[in-house]
């Protein structure tokens, strides 16, 4: 092997001194002869006769100098060259056939290699840290009862189980990191206009810890951890956008949440955090400011580090070397079991006990199938699409080798061998491949970026090495089945065979065209397939976006104010009481509210335990009473645009001096009181305390999301306590809701200078993201859909516009014996119909089949929705059609004197 | 005269250069083809240009160098040794010639039995 190796290498060598080497090997041998001669001189011979004798001792000089030529370097390339131009040129000739291969090719392998891209991102890239085989995520199954919990609820820990495991659990490491706040943006400032950047607090050791280095500076140190020092490390992209990429960045000064914190580093480029799909723009350490509470929460019962039944910390762990995952669990888990109950006076009887658990150290936490799922159904969509798409091309391919065959044939008589034949195909093949996976790759990049955004994923989504693999040997296989596919049809008979009359092989070729329906027919299927997902997805998004939600978000500007520089409650009501005035009299707005969870963003205060005028709530164990809250301010559902039954609106009269009042919705009205009269009663904590009177009921309307049941629902003033750090502001106003934000910035500059408006939407657009994904994945699959079914009418036509062609001898003898013009166009389509319907008989079951596994997906519907089903049928029935009109006409217009006399 | 000399064995001719240029030290064409002539005693018959396709081979895996120099009689000719992974190929070849020629001796010294 390696002699070869040593030959080949010394042979390309060569080529590039062909012309020297030629030379020097002529004197080699004039040298040779000349001393040969001379030697039979010496001999006695006379001159002439020396070097005749030196010549036919020699032997033939120019036979040795061209099998020399020929041996000295390698014809491969030379003959690959000449094969590639001659490819070139045959593409060149058909330009149709070459663009519709290459487009083809683009769009199923660029689709698979973006889906492919965005699972593999999402499913199995791991963090860019060192040795991520020892890093984990913990989780833990529950948390004691008298816990307060960020609603991560898997992944919250206390900062005493933080401190714990650090110390005792034996583990190498344990990084904590916890959002700015639940959306995980803060406040920031880097010159003069504020905006809001991603950032975690994290332990001292996250950087070190988890193997990360800097491109710039210096990570966390424990000190920074100890003394909560004020400093931070920004990301590359935040670096680069912010800063330009200077290096004078270190020292400088970022205000977070308006504190002046000191720049010490640059992390690596690739290192994003560890927050799944939010990528951060800066980190810094553990904070003791009661503004830095953990997740932005309000601290007025302490901050995450006094108050220790507050789980907040999320935790990154590294085993130490040379411990099984196993046995690390074990040991935290011990440690777990008992630091859970700091801070908890008394454990209950019978809770069961809660279980520490470890996943690797992806990108994205696997824990939730959120992505999971859809992303394998549109994986194996896209996977049908490529099928479609590979079938279709080797039939063009092997339609259009077949029409060749006087071609092959000529060269076959002509002497050509076998072997370059099948080269030449398989160069062409590879040529279109070659052009469909540039094409695809392209088309990918856009793809991926265009579905990160859709999805709402900040990380990077981008193809990397892996998916490159991917794509190549998906390429490859293709190369391959496009090459040998069709050898069959152009090889298949001898020359002498393919220089008699073509109209004679059509004859000959029914095997193969039992070969093309197969392939119809499945393609049909598949389409059939697809198209019924499809529709089953986009009827769910129907479903979704006609929902009533119970209140008019349209015309609603949103945006979260968080106060700085206020530092007690009253202080905070105060400044939102005088931000709601001051809002009011901006020219253009209709009213403005406050609120604290966004409705549609998906968050939600959920509480339990209440009674009703000091009794059970209808029966209902006080305890067992859930329902959901929210804190809003006055003329809430007037701006929501929500209907009050009974009673009346929250107004400013609802002070903080007036007594308590509260808002509940119809179902909480049933259900609590029995009745739909509630106003008047009065709500109390099941030990009797904190009274609070119903002052009205509204309509039940959508609060978490579109999806969301109609459940027991309370509102209660912020004037009157509740603790709140930051609100969304609500506001109606008349036109664009967008064309009202610099007038409202320019009124919260003037108002303080550091407070950005955060994540400004119009109302809509949050109830649209809370069902982006849906929609994402609905609207992918109707275009899948639509996709191949353009494939399938491609593949159709072409298919039997070449049959007809084919075919013209026949019909032309047909007509001459008085067939009928409609007679020959049924004698088409009955046959395009006629694999039509096999296609869906064999199409309908699949797809029932598939129905099932989208079942979860679906939303107002059921798997066997009969309109998706008939939709797909008759769109089959429609494209089959249409492909088969064109070549059915043509067969029409068959002239049988001149398709007679042509052959 | 002709069927008295025998062809040259294919695949022997690199065995010879090899073994030629092994004993004899860098050489250029025309000493080869004169040593495996001398050598031969007339038994081969040999196209003298065939050495140089079976240089090429060898020079193409590396078993043998060359380098322009000048010849005893002051020409300017190649000169071809024989490298390291020649040295090494050669033993092995040569062990591989003599089990062979072992046993087609073996054979052919069978007695027929009576």
């Amino acid at each position: 092997m390696s002699d070869r190796a040593f030959t080949f290498v010394t042979k390309l060598k060569a080529l590039f001194t062909q012309r020297r080497a030629d030379a020097a090997f002529d004197e080699e041998l004039n040298i040779h002869l000349e001393m040969l001669a001379e030697k039979y001189e010496r001999e006695g011979m006379s001159a002439r006769e020396a070097a005749r004798a030196a010549r036919r001792q020699f032997g033939n000089a120019t036979v040795l100098k061209q099998r020399q030529r020929e041996a000295r370097t390698t014809m491969f390339f030379a003959n690959v060259w000449r094969d590639v131009r001659y490819g070139v040129r045959q593409l060149a000739k058909t330009p149709v056939f070459t663009i519709v291969c290459v487009l083809t090719l683009a769009l199923g392998v660029g689709a698979n290699t973006a889906v492919f891209s965005v699972m593999h991102a999402v499913l199995v890239r791991m963090l860019p840290v060192q040795d991520a085989s020892r890093v984990f995520y913990l989780h833990t199954t529950g948390w004691p009862d008298g816990v307060s919990q960020t609603g991560d609820a898997d992944t919250s820990f206390s900062y005493a189980i933080y401190r714990a495991l650090s110390e005792r659990s034996g583990l190498q490491e344990v990084m904590a990191y916890i959002p700015m706040s639940s959306t995980g943006n803060a406040p920031v400032r880097v010159g003069t206009e504020p905006e809001e950047a991603a950032g975690d607090m994290v332990s001292g050791n996250y950087f070190s810890g988890l193997g990360v280095g800097t491109r710039l500076g210096r990570g966390f140190v424990q000190n920074d951890e100890d003394n909560h020092t004020s400093v931070t490390v920004i990301s590359e992209s935040f670096w680069t956008t912010h800063y330009g990429h200077s290096r004078d960045v270190i020292g400088k000064t970022l205000y977070i949440k308006s504190i002046p914190f000191t720049i010490v580093g640059v992390a690596i480029k690739g290192f994003e955090g560890t927050e799944g799909r939010r990528s951060l723009d800066f980190w810094i350490p553990l904070q003791s400011g009661p503004e830095f509470n953990a997740w932005g929460s309000p601290a007025e019962h302490g901050t995450y580090l006094t108050r220790q039944t507050f789980w907040c910390m999320k935790l990154l762990v590294r085993t130490a070397p040379g411990v099984s995952r196993e046995q690390a669990l074990a040991r935290a888990q011990a440690v777990f079991e008992q630091a859970a109950y700091t801070g908890i006076t008394h454990k209950h009887a019978g809770e069961p006990t809660y279980q520490l658990s470890f996943t690797d150290a992806k990108q994205f936490d696997s824990q939730d199938d959120s992505f999971a799922r859809p992303l394998k159904t549109l994986m194996a969509m896209v996977g049908l699409v490529l099928l479609i798409a590979m079938s279709n091309v080797v039939m063009l391919l092997m339609a259009r080798n077949a029409s060749r065959q006087r071609e092959f044939a000529v060269r076959l008589a002509l002497g050509a061998g076998r072997k370059e034949m099948v080269r030449q195909l398989l160069t062409e093949s590879v040529l279109i491949v070659a052009l469909g996976g540039i094409a695809a790759w392209a088309f990918a990049l856009g793809a991926t970026r265009a579905l990160g955004a859709w999805a709402h994923i900040e990380s990077n989504l981008q193809p990397d090495r892996t998916v490159l693999w991917f794509t190549l040997s998906v390429l490859l296989l293709l190369a391959l089945v496009f090459g040998l596919a069709p050898l069959r049809a152009a090889m298949s008979s001898g020359s002498e065979m393919m220089l008699r009359s073509s109209a004679m092989v059509s004859q000959s070729s029914s095997q193969m065209m039992r070969a093309g329906n197969a392939v119809i027919v499945t393609q049909i299927a598949m389409c059939v397939v697809l198209l019924v997902g499809a529709g089953l997805l986009l009827g769910t998004l129907r479903n979704l976006l006609n929902t009533p939600l119970g209140q008019k978000p349209q015309g609603l500007l949103v945006f979260g104010v968080y106060p700085q520089h206020t530092h007690t409650a009253e202080e905070r009501i105060a400044f939102f009481v005088s931000l709601q005035q001051r809002l009011r009299t901006i020219p253009g707005v209709e009213s403005v509210s406050m609120v604290a969870n966004r409705p549609g963003s998906g968050w939600s205060n959920n509480d339990s335990g209440l009674l009703v005028d000091s009794h059970k709530p209808n029966g209902i164990e006080p305890e067992q009473a859930s329902f959901r809250g929210n804190i809003v301010g006055a003329d809430y559902f007037h701006t929501m645009g929500v209907q009050v039954v009974q009673g009346r609106d929250f107004s400013d009269a609802d002070s903080p001096s007036a007594p308590k009042t509260v808002i509940v919705n119809e179902t909480f009205a049933k259900k609590y009181l029995g009745a739909s009269n509630a106003v008047g009663h009065i709500l109390t904590d099941p030990k009797g305390t904190d009274p609070s009177l119903i002052i009205g009921v509204v309509k039940d309307h959508k609060y978490t999301g579109i999806t969301e049941q109609a459940r027991p629902m309370l509102w209660t003033a912020y004037m009157q306590g509740g603790p709140v750090n930051q609100l969304n502001v609500e506001m109606r106003v008349q036109g664009d809701p967008m064309a009202m934000l610099p007038t409202v910035r320019k009124v919260l500059t003037q108002i303080d200078p550091d407070m950005p408006m955060l994540e400004p939407l119009t109302q809509s657009a949050v109830f649209e993201q809370s069902i982006s994904q849906q929609a994402l994945f609905a609207r992918l699959a109707g275009c899948f859909g639509m996709l191949a079914v353009v494939l399938i009418a491609t593949g159709l036509y072409g298919t039997l516009a070449y049959r007809v062609s084919r075919r013209s001898a026949e019909i032309g003898v047909r007509m001459a014996l008085g067939a009928q013009r409609s007679q020959v166009v049924w004698m088409v389509l009955r046959g395009s119909l006629l694999l039509c319907a096999a296609g869906v008989v064999l199409g309908v079951p699949l797809a029932i089949a598939a129905g099932k596994g989208l079942e979860s997906s679906l939303y107002g519907m059921k798997s066997l929705n009969a309109t998706s089903y008939v939709f797909a049928i008759l769109g089959v029935a429609l494209v089959a059609l249409l492909a088969s009109a064109v070549p059915a006409r043509r067969a029409a217009n068959v002239s049988p004197t001149s398709a007679l006399r042509m052959e | 005269m002709a069927a008295d000399k025998s062809e040259v064995l294919q695949g022997t001719l690199d065995l010879m250069v090899l073994k030629t240029l092994q004993a004899l030290g860098p050489l250029h064409g025309f000493g080869i083809a004169r040593r495996i002539e001398q050598l031969s005693e007339d038994v081969l018959t040999l196209n003298e240009g065939t050495v140089y396709t079976s240089l090429l081979r060898l020079q193409q895996k590396s078993w043998i160098a060359s380098e322009w120099g000048v010849s005893e009689n002051n020409r300017r000719a190649r000169f071809y040794s024989i490298t390291k992974r020649g040295l090494k190929q050669l033993a092995v070849e040569t062990e591989n010639w003599e089990r062979i020629a072992a046993v087609i001796g073996r054979v052919l010294a069978l007695e027929v039995r009576a």
